[in-house]
């Protein structure tokens, strides 16, 4: 590849910038053979490298949106076998909507692997796994609507103004590859609050989500305008410099720097996308074997899709369930809960397998769960209502402890007594796990520091490997 | 046990459960048995938990207030019909398990036997005899259940900020006095100097220009205006410019996209809806109203029952799409009518939201379920307003009078069923039947020719059709007797009041509540003309105006400024945020009003203030100081929306056509230079580019856009066909304004894009870019070059 500098300007300079750092060499390289941009390895933070040592280096997040029923899944209550259909003192509990006598889950628990973990037989192949997962079954929120509770799980606060936890990650940890976001949300639709829960808010741009409608699973549907079908790489490469520097001469008089810098930095990943993200999208590059072990769905590609995105050293994948909010069930919840279950299982259990195999468990996070859990007391007969006063989740790989179940809802499953874990304490852990701080992980904004747990959070040292 | 003993014996989330489900019935009392040791409410509690759901799931099909028939004339929706029983008497004798045909009926051992679909658990039969043998106790007004604990205190509830009347503040005084061009602008230099802090310099004429005109009009000025305005040299050439833009058909185009963000504005309906109206009569209808500064009162009334006004013009119908343009589910009809009617119910909650939210700025579909949790909206209050949207019916209606359009209906059944007649020639045709293949031919050419004649000979046959309104209640009742037989839906003449739904589930009806406007608006009095649209709409603009006029005047600061005084444009009630500016608001809120809400009056004010035209350069003190603007010291620096964007490209490659209203165009049609107003809408396939810039999603009311910045706009600037096309449009242009160098030509488009001269770095930088290999730039290098200049932040960003 001809790359004399006949264009008179530093190209060595401007690799190094667009390589964000990486080798101007192994740029010129990848241009000459066409190949993939290679990786970058070392940790960058904006905010000063990481306080302690990282058990995990990215995150999974499975989002259920609605909000599942624990005690039919991850924390069996026999209990409400004996009060059907009444409702005592200890369960009766504000959520959004009136509910009325206790409703026992019809679904059966065992206990599974070494540890005994108790998992529901709708999650057969999951149950597999019992003893990576490490279930908290005493998590609790502030709020029983979707919206609030959907911000507080990704943004730490019910106020629509904060960064969303992503967004932290990477302020703290900054991206392992250049070629592609850092921060991926894939959803096959929308979630009832959308870009809000993957803003930046006051933390640089840059740090957003790059939100990716998965429901056509196309790597031109998922990424439209991938390939320049006009100019070579090299002219782009020409015209990015020039960009760089036109923005460059405009931004240097303007005091809005997070905005305009984001702007620059989200077209150079633009531009380096145009060589890995066909590729990393592409889940026909799967083996036939792999793509059947994850089954079919929007949720099993997402899984799919997240495990290649993690493997290229994407910092923060989340895969939301579905369009609106599929786990909602107010109304039919026992005759719609199989059904949800089947689309998670197997792809689940696929996608922890598939990480495991390839050494990638032990320094991925993967967390699962929705924005609340489900009240045990029945709605209008066959639903159940939102809970945010006990629900469980659950954590695997990255340095938590599997076959373990922390902490512990009331004889009903309605709100958490024991061991309890608020969204700010999951949020202290994760970071935590990522190596940071989260009292340290802070941002100065409108004259104090701002943290993702505000001023809560304590890190559950007990479900740390 | 006194009254007071039991109410303290009752957990209070039970208490605010049953007056929820009855604070509003009419019960009538009956005898309640009570049980030594229990508590009536406990008892009837043992109702709710376990013989209502049970009811509610077998029975209310057939034996509710709302069943259509009601099946032996019993219903058992009601502690006091329960008691009364159907045809053959009571089906209840409290205590007395054995004499209660309910009991026998549903263990099937007689004649008689319920529910139909199978027999109930043996559990669930022992429930029901457990309860009657307890003395069939059910809650009614007369238990302490029913106390008013956890009803909404109207009162209290109006002494909320928002709730509040208009408070006619005064100016604050400010010490630096003849900064404030407009009053607006004493009170934002109030809270400047409060803070310790002094406002921005002016912004330099051409960000000015730019700015003047990009928000006005949402296109950027061209030289010859740019060139005009300079050269005017009248004191009032700023003042005289403004006018002149809110004059321009610009104007209402631009603003028509912040009234139809709002209204959810599609092009496309849904599939299964007729699609004879033309949805873009109401887009084109918005923007005239906006140009001929309709007052907003006046914009609000029309769009929600210009059809029931007396003065209305046969083009303000299109008015209606507001309403009529609203979202709609798709109802399987074969279904039973208990899921139909949970689909329309979805649909009023649909309506309740988007009016409540955008022109009262509170979130009323939040009471369907249960009374508001933050703000005093009552069930009663959501059932009130989701009856007149159950009173009215989409339609499509024709611009002209209906004298004149009788025999356009007529003619169109004629034709139809000419078209019918073809079709079955054509079935003939295929299964071999009939006549002949010459005499089949020639009689449908005669069929059609027949349908030409007709459509010729009647007048007005292809006047198109708007999205409309008209007064018919909607019904969703039994196809046939059983729920197997699927739904009909049946749409009566005249209006109709819901029954409360109680927990919003429209298969468990409680009593009727009148449509009528918000209560804690202070009237009550039920509507009575037809739907009661225009009630609601003339209840929005006196009962509720001030709150009405606080919303839209935020709305119209956050267009300018890129936030509004209140930061939940939408949502004024607690769970929103509180004014910024309070009495800024007010003051604008109570002039607007008075000046016969007019909104290019607020705009010109706006435009000519001080606080507008502030830099939006700031130093390093103010921007520590204030971060957030929140105090506006300065202009914030904001990115252009795809619309501003886009259209900004076609004015400076001249390319942009101009031609006003009509049909939408889809956006990625290589033909399409119109305006990115007029780029297809579809609700159920939004445009992607659209979508991943930023346009807010038509299934819903969007309060204000939310900017992102990520590699897939990142990926449309850089290989987007838009950009890529443009450049070659400007280049074209270029090479038609005849410059003779290199830099001739880099000033010339400079000027256009950004309506200044380059840096002398920037020339060189462009000129570096050009001349790489030569001094002649080939087309393609020039074509690079400028499709960096469109993607550049400088051209996207609005200082």
């Amino acid at each position: 590849m001809s790359m004399s500098s006949s264009n008179g300007f530093d190209r060595r300079r401007w690799l190094q910038h667009v390589g964000g750092g990486m080798g101007v060499l192994a740029l010129e390289q990848m241009l000459a053979d066409g190949r993939e941009v290679p990786k970058k390895n070392q940790l960058v933070s904006e905010q000063g490298g990481v306080h302690l040592v990282p058990r995990a280096k990215r995150v999974i997040h499975l989002f259920m949106n609605g909000g599942p029923f624990q005690a039919d899944l991850f924390d069996p209550k026999p209990s409400l076998e004996k009060y059907a259909g009444q409702r005592p003192a200890s369960a009766d509990l504000l959520t959004e909507r009136p509910t009325g006598g206790l409703l026992p889950s019809p679904f059966v628990f065992r206990p599974r692997g070494q540890s005994g973990l108790m998992i529901s037989d709708l999650l057969p192949n999951l149950s597999n796994f019992a003893d990576d997962l490490c279930v908290i079954r005493s998590m609790h929120a502030d709020n029983p609507n979707h919206g609030p509770a959907l911000l507080q799980m990704n943004n730490g606060t019910i106020l629509p103004t904060r960064p969303s936890m992503g967004a932290w990650f990477l302020y703290g940890l900054g991206t392992e590859n250049e070629n592609l976001p850092g921060y991926l949300v894939f959803c096959p639709g929308r979630p009832v609050r959308f870009s809000i829960l993957w803003n930046s808010a006051f933390l640089p741009s840059k740090y957003q989500g790059t939100y990716v409608n998965h429901s056509k699973i196309n790597p031109s549907d998922m990424l439209p305008n991938l390939k320049n079908q006009y100019w070579s790489h090299e002219t782009q490469l020409q015209q990015l410099e020039l960009l760089r520097d036109l923005n460059h001469q405009y931004q240097s008089t303007r005091n809005e720097q997070s905005i305009l810098e984001a702007r620059l930095e989200s077209m150079e990943t633009a531009f380096r996308m145009q060589f890995e993200a066909r590729e990393a999208f592409d889940l026909n590059l799967e083996t036939k074997s792999t793509i059947e072990a994850y089954g079919e769905g929007h949720f099993a590609n997402g899984c799919l899709l997240a495990r290649r995105m993690v493997e290229r050293g994407v910092r923060f994948v989340q895969v939301y369930f579905g369009n609106g909010q599929p786990w909602d069930t107010h109304s039919n919840h026992d005759k719609s809960v199989p059904n949800l279950c089947r689309q998670i299982d197997q792809p689940i259990a696929a996608l922890l397998g598939d990480l495991k195999q390839r050494g990638l468990l032990e320094d991925t996070l993967v967390v699962w769960g929705g924005e609340f859990g489900r009240t045990p007391t029945s709605e209008n007969g066959s639903g159940r209502d939102h809970n945010h006063h006990g629900f469980s989740m659950w954590m695997a790989g990255g340095g938590v402890r599997g076959g373990m179940a922390y902490g512990k809802t009331d004889e009903f499953g309605f709100k958490a007594v024991e061991n309890k874990v608020h969204v700010h304490d999951l949020h202290a852990t994760i970071l935590h796990l990522l190596g940071l701080d989260h009292q340290r992980l802070t941002f100065r904004h409108s004259g104090r520091d701002f943290r993702l747990t505000d001023v809560y959070g304590r890190v559950v040292h007990d479900i740390i490997s | 046990m006194s009254i007071k003993s039991i109410q303290q014996s009752v957990p209070t989330s039970i208490s605010l459960l049953h007056s929820k489900l009855f604070h509003c019935s009419a019960l009538v009392t009956f005898c309640v048995f009570a049980v030594p040791g229990q508590t009536k409410a406990q008892e009837a509690d043992f109702f709710e938990r376990k013989i209502r759901p049970l009811f509610a799931e077998h029975c209310y099909e057939c034996h509710a207030s709302d069943s259509n028939p009601v099946h032996a004339s019993l219903k058992l929706d009601s502690p006091a019909s329960v008691m009364k029983g159907g045809d053959t008497g009571p089906v209840v004798v409290p205590r007395d398990v054995e004499s209660s045909l309910l009991v026998h009926t549903v263990r099937y051992d007689q004649d008689l036997q319920m529910p139909p679909a199978g027999r109930l658990s043996l559990q669930e039969i022992r429930d029901i005899e457990f309860w009657i043998a307890q003395g069939a106790v059910m809650p009614s007004d007369e238990t302490p259940m029913l106390s008013k604990e956890g009803e909404i205190d109207f009162e209290q509830a109006r002494e909320f900020w928002s709730f509040q009347s208009l408070t006619s503040p005064r100016p604050p005084s400010v010490s630096k006095a003849d900064w404030s061009g407009q009053r607006l602008d004493q009170f934002v230099l109030g809270k400047i100097e409060a803070a310790g802090l002094t406002p921005s310099p002016q912004a330099d004429q051409r960000t000015l220009l730019r700015r003047t005109y990009l928000t006005l009009t949402g296109l950027p000025p061209n030289e010859e205006q740019v060139k005009s305005f300079l050269e005017d040299a009248h004191p009032h050439s700023f003042r005289r410019l403004v006018d002149q833009l809110l004059a321009s058909p610009d104007y209402g185009q631009h603003w028509a996209r912040w009234w139809l963000d709002l209204a959810r504005y599609t092009d496309r309906t849904a599939s299964w809806l007729s699609q004879d109206g033309q949805a873009f009569f109401y887009r084109d209808w918005v923007a005239q109203a906006l140009m001929d500064d309709v007052p907003y009162d006046e914009f609000v009334r029309r769009q929600l029952a210009t059809d029931l006004m007396p003065h209305t013009a046969a083009d303000d119908l299109a008015a209606l799409g507001f309403l009529s343009l609203s979202p709609t589910y798709w109802k399987e009809l074969k279904l039973p009518c208990e899921v139909i009617k949970v689909i329309v119910a979805d649909e009023w909650e649909e309506r309740v939201d988007v009016v409540s939210r955008t022109f009262l700025g509170l979130t009323a579909a939040c009471a369907r379920c249960h009374d508001h949790k933050f703000d005093p909206i009552s069930m009663e209050d959501y059932y009130a307003m989701a009856g007149v949207f159950a009173s009215t019916r989409v339609i499509a209606k024709p611009q002209i009078e209906e004298d004149l359009y009788g025999p356009v209906r007529v003619a169109k059944d004629k034709v139809a069923a000419l078209q019918a007649a073809i079709n079955e020639l054509k079935k003939q045709a295929t299964d071999g039947k009939g006549q002949s293949e010459s005499e089949q031919v020639a009689k449908r050419n005669e069929l059609l020719a027949e349908i030409k004649k007709v459509e010729n000979e009647t007048a007005h046959y292809h006047e198109p059709l708007v999205n409309a309104l008209s007064e018919e209640s909607l019904y969703v009742v039994r196809a046939g007797k059983n729920a197997q037989d699927g739904t009909r839906l049946e749409y009566r003449p005249g209006a109709r009041d819901l029954p409360l739904f109680i927990r919003g589930n429209p298969n468990r009806p409680a009593e009727i509540v009148p449509r009528r406007f918000l209560q804690v608006f202070g009237n009550v009095q039920p509507f009575a003309l037809g739907s009661g649209r225009l009630e609601l709409a003339n209840a929005i603009l006196k009962d509720a105006k001030d709150l009405a006029a606080r919303v839209v005047v935020n709305r119209v600061w956050l267009a300018f400024f890129g936030a509004g005084i209140v930061a939940t444009p939408s949502n004024f009630g607690r769970q929103g945020s509180l004014p910024s500016h309070p009495e800024l608001l007010d003051d604008l809120a109570e002039r607007f009003v008075k000046h016969q809400w007019s909104l290019k009056r607020l705009h010109r004010e706006i435009v000519l203030s001080s606080t507008w035209q502030q830099a939006s350069v700031a130093d390093q003190r103010l921007l520590q100081a204030d971060p957030e603007n929140q105090w506006l010291s300065r202009m914030p620096v904001r990115k252009l929306t795809f619309e501003q964007w886009r259209d900004s490209m076609l004015v400076c490659s001249d390319s942009l056509q101009a031609y006003i209203g009509g049909e939408s165009i889809d956006l990625e049609d290589v033909e399409n230079h119109r305006r990115t107003l007029y780029a297809t809408i579809h609700r159920r396939d939004m445009s992607t580019t659209l979508m991943m810039h930023d346009f807010p999603d038509p299934t819903q009311h969007s309060s204000q856009r939310v900017v992102t910045t990520t590699p897939l706009q990142g990926l449309y600037a850089l290989n987007g066909s838009l950009l890529i096309e443009q450049s070659e449009k400007l280049l074209n242009r270029l090479k038609r304004s005849e410059c003779k160098t290199v830099e001739e030509s880099i000033r010339k488009v400079h000027y256009w894009l950004f309506l200044r001269s380059p840096s002398d770095a920037e020339l060189a930088s462009l000129i570096n870019y050009l001349c790489a290999s030569g001094d002649q730039p080939s087309d393609e290098r020039w074509k690079q070059c400028l499709h960096v200049l469109l993607a550049s932040n400088e051209f996207q960003f609005l200082d």
